[in-house]
């Protein structure tokens, strides 16, 4: 989304910049600082998911530094992109078939664009981009299943825009008991991205 | 798929293990088959060797 020429009237990287013929959303700023983020804190061995994969890049990252990771997007083409890059795909709604205390990291580059409804496509790039009216449509319920998966000392990261409300984020996180602290921080023309890491509350050794 | 995803993924609708029923693989990977919920029977199948764990009531209509 950084980079992108406005089209709105009030200055935000509006959908329609970002559409072309593509179905899968590919790799842009926010996905490269996630990936060097999520990398720079990773352990080989670590077992990863990387949710709402995409292209793949942020997988193949976690799985170029040693990480045994899997992809998973919702987007079948996505999936088969994620799969050529050598990455182990699965498609899924964000976090719902995999099980509990599964995996020591999960990163997440959500669509984050806040939209008005009468502006959305009903199309893959679309919901690539697309957060709903307030950008958190899947932020929110990431946050709300994202422990389960967690093994203890689990960590995951998740890259918000300021367009989305980076206080708001944390705010929601912390009312379900995770503890947010900001790791990476960017400024870009229109957006600052940040990522913000959370941790497994469960003690380690349960 | 490799065999070994069977260790992390479950039934998205109730989280029970999976059965793994291989209907074509090659030396290292599953290609066809399906993902057999061990309590609700629910079957979720694998193809292009990428299984495909949305719950059914979101297999058709995505993206929604």
């Amino acid at each position: 989304m950084p980079g992108q020429p406005p089209t709105d009237d009030d200055g935000r990287p509006s959908l329609a910049t970002q559409r072309d013929t593509e179905t899968v959303y590919q790799p842009a700023a926010d996905s490269d600082l996630l990936a060097r983020t999520a990398r720079s804190h990773a352990t080989p061995g670590d077992r990863g998911l990387d949710v709402g994969t995409g292209s793949g890049y942020v997988a193949e990252t976690l799985a170029e530094a040693g990480v045994d990771a899997v992809a998973s997007d919702l987007n079948p083409d996505a999936c088969r992109e994620a799969a050529a890059r050598g990455v182990p795909a699965v498609r899924a709604d964000l976090l719902a078939p995999f099980r509990d205390d599964a995996f020591d990291l999960v990163t997440f580059n959500p669509p984050y664009l806040p939209t008005e409804p009468d502006k959305e496509w009903d199309d893959w790039m679309e919901h690539a981009l697309s957060g709903g009216e307030d950008g958190r449509r899947l932020v929110d319920p990431f946050l709300e299943a994202v422990e389960r998966v967690l093994a203890p000392g689990g960590r995951v990261f998740l890259l918000i825009s300021s367009l989305t409300g980076i206080g708001d984020v944390q705010r929601y996180a912390h009312e379900r008991g995770l503890a947010g602290e900001i790791v990476a921080d960017e400024a870009h023309p229109y957006e600052r991205l940040v990522v913000i890491r959370f941790e497994s509350q469960a003690e380690p050794g349960h | 798929m490799k065999e070994d995803l069977m260790d992390i993924i479950c039934c998205p609708l109730d989280k029970h293990d999976l059965d793994l029923e291989v209907d074509e693989r090659d030396d290292e990977e599953v290609l066809a088959g399906s993902l057999v919920c061990t309590e609700c029977g629910e079957s979720y199948p694998i193809e292009d060797g990428i299984p495909n764990l949305l719950p059914p009531d979101m297999r058709e209509d995505a993206p929604a």
